[in-house]
């Protein structure tokens, strides 16, 4: 692991461990609702500050925490075209999935690959610390994932170029 | 349907604003005072810098710290004092640094470390990361939950 | 299997099965094949006599570079004219009178199941041609024409032969962005791959994207983002010798779909990668959900019930 991935997930962990304080609220707007502050955006005393933790430019996490949700959105590193192409299929493959993933959110919030939104519901059916583990794990296996593809992508590449070329010999 | 698409909050007397959350946090100077205090404030921390000073210079660079709305530019001013003085600090030196400080101290330590944190095109990740780490080591994670619930934002 | 075959692999297996059967029977089969290519196997008169007739867009320009002569020579008396209606070129195999010796016939479902392969090399047998009479002296030196063939929509290959050598281009669409992507890697591959040693002797590889190369200006074409032009550069060593050169036709005419081929392997790969990696994720989300919250519970007389 390289010297300021570790400091960086860190980071994400103590904000999310913090951020995680979540409980059950009804809106106060409209009765008889109760949904996720942070989407519904109608009460702004009961939004908290966002926070932004940044590797550099291209690695960053949104933490956007309200009474009675937490968004996580996720900027994953893109050097070149091919790993942003590989980053948008294997998000949207994971997002076509959100389902299965309970916390994942369909869409990501402008500017980002990726987005979670954990509400109370969540924390109170599951260990809060797991879920944060499953976030830095995400973050962690997604770059691993998306370099690993992309060598495969070269190597293939390499492969068929040079048995194609090999039968002139 | 012309009439579900008006907001009816806007009529409501109890309403709680943006505005008035906002407001709660102002200092009631004006502007010029607050820069010129952030102006004089980076002075003589660059004073302390150079005679090698660097805990003391922390320590005054954490000072009131210029809170609430239309303060763009004292606010920039002022999150760069503070990560020049973050950056003067050897990796090993970061824990004693800390301890050095107030409870109240570091939360303002942790505000401007997050400040600084959602910049990344102007200040150095890495080194943030450190501090962050070791300050949370320290001050636990309700320093940070102070970050996100205080209106008296640093940016 | 990374090379793919230059015959059409049913029509191979469904005439060797039709040649071996002891009965004959009726047979009624449309195959296609690359590049929008159809064939249509029939026994219309009866059912020794079976049909293959074959359609392909791009076969009136293929007939001006000489497809006929190559039909002539190797097919001669299996071909029917005119050929069945809709169709461009029609062969008849009777199969009461084919060889006896199994190599043979072989030979002859070899023959039939390269159809498509001998029409194409029309106009690289002729501009390989072209290209030997400007290395011989004695003849005079041809003007040859830049010869296209619109074989798919959007896509043509461009062959024409030079003083010293033969250029192949082939123009290609790349439908979606990652596509785009991917052919751009592979490509450069091709480019590079000659920078290995044992690799030397294989045809230089050049691409562009977007723009066509500057053999093609003259056509007007219209640039687009979706085109790649990736161009051959063929010397005598790859066609001086007759079966090198039908070697080399196979290969070069191949090439597209092969391309094409690989890089739809390779979305398929990353594609289970993503399932076997999301699975993986799922575990760990899992791991967050509190185990056995709904077992059978006892109570003290026996009873059991489920807490919810």
């Amino acid at each position: 692991m390289s010297n300021t991935l570790r400091p960086y997930l860190t980071a994400v962990r103590s904000t999310l461990t913090a951020a995680m304080c979540v409980e059950n609220f009804s809106s106060q707007v409209v009765e008889r609702h109760n949904k996720p502050e942070i989407e519904a955006g109608t009460s702004k005393e009961v939004i908290m500050n966002p926070l932004m933790i940044s590797r550099n430019e291209n690695e960053q996490v949104l933490i956007e925490t309200s009474v009675n949700s937490v968004r996580i959105s996720i900027k994953i590193k893109q050097a070149d075209d091919l790993e942003t192409i590989l980053c948008h299929k294997f998000s949207r493959f994971m997002m076509m999935r959100a389902d299965n993933f309970v916390i994942l959110r369909r869409k990501p919030v402008d500017g980002y690959d990726i987005s979670f939104l954990i509400t109370n519901t969540h924390t109170e059916q599951m260990y809060k610390h797991k879920l944060v583990d499953f976030i830095v794990h995400f973050m962690e296996a997604v770059d691993r994932e998306i370099s690993e593809m992309k060598l495969s992508v070269n190597k293939r590449a390499r492969t068929v170029a040079e048995s194609y070329l090999g039968q002139f010999m | 349907m012309a009439f579900r698409r008006i907001d009816i909050d806007q009529y409501d007397e109890d309403i709680y604003t943006e505005e008035e959350i906002l407001a709660d946090a102002e200092s009631g100077r004006s502007i010029d005072e607050i820069n010129s205090v952030v102006d004089a404030r980076a002075t003589d921390v660059r004073n302390l810098l150079t005679r090698g000073n660097n805990s003391d210079a922390l320590t005054k660079s954490l000072e009131d710290p210029p809170y609430g709305r239309n303060l763009e530019s004292a606010k920039a001013k002022n999150i760069k004092t503070v990560v020049d003085v973050l950056n003067q600090f050897r990796a090993n030196d970061i824990p004693t640094a800390i301890k050095g400080l107030n409870l109240d101290q570091q939360d303002v330590l942790m505000k401007y470390l997050y400040a600084a944190l959602s910049k990344p095109e102007q200040f150095n990740s890495g080194m943030i990361l450190n501090w962050h780490e070791k300050l949370t080591e320290v001050a636990g994670p309700g320093s940070i939950v102070r970050v996100m619930t205080d209106k008296r934002t640093v940016f | 299997m990374i090379l793919l075959d230059y015959h059409n692999v049913i029509l191979h297996d469904t005439l060797s099965a039709r040649f071996e059967s002891e009965k004959p029977e009726a047979l009624d089969m449309t195959i296609v094949d690359f590049d929008g290519v159809l064939y249509h196997l029939s026994t219309p008169t009866s059912k020794t006599n079976i049909q293959i007739s074959f359609k392909w867009r791009c076969f009136p320009e293929l007939i001006n570079y000489g497809a006929n002569d190559i039909l002539q020579r190797e097919y001669g008396t299996m071909l029917v004219t005119p050929p069945q209606q809709g169709f461009d070129v029609t062969l008849n195999v009777d199969l009461t009178s084919l060889p006896q010796e199994a190599e043979a016939r072989e030979e002859l479902i070899r023959k039939v199941s390269l159809l498509k392969r001998n029409i194409m090399a029309a106009p690289f047998e002729r501009a390989f041609k072209e290209q030997e009479q400007f290395e011989d002296e004695k003849q005079a030196n041809p003007n040859p024409e830049l010869m296209a063939v619109h074989y798919r929509e959007d896509e043509a290959i461009y062959v024409k032969a030079n003083q010293d050598r033969v250029t192949v281009i082939f123009s290609t669409r790349f439908k979606d962005e990652t596509d785009r992507v991917f052919g751009k890697v592979f490509l450069q591959e091709f480019v590079d791959a000659r920078k290995r040693q044992d690799l030397q002797n294989a045809p230089p590889v050049l691409f562009s994207t977007r723009e066509p190369p500057l053999e093609l200006r003259h056509l007007n074409l219209q640039d687009s983002e979706e085109m790649s032009y990736i161009t051959f550069v063929l010397f005598p060593r790859h066609f001086a010798a007759l079966d090198v050169r039908e070697e080399t036709i196979s290969r070069i005419q191949i090439f597209r779909d092969y391309l094409h081929y690989h890089i739809k392997c390779a979305k398929a790969y990353m594609h289970t990668r993503m399932r076997a990696r999301v699975r993986d994720f799922l575990k760990v989300l899992n791991r967050a959900k509190p185990e056995n919250i709904n077992v059978e519970k006892k109570t003290a007389t026996g009873r059991t019930f489920r807490r919810t």
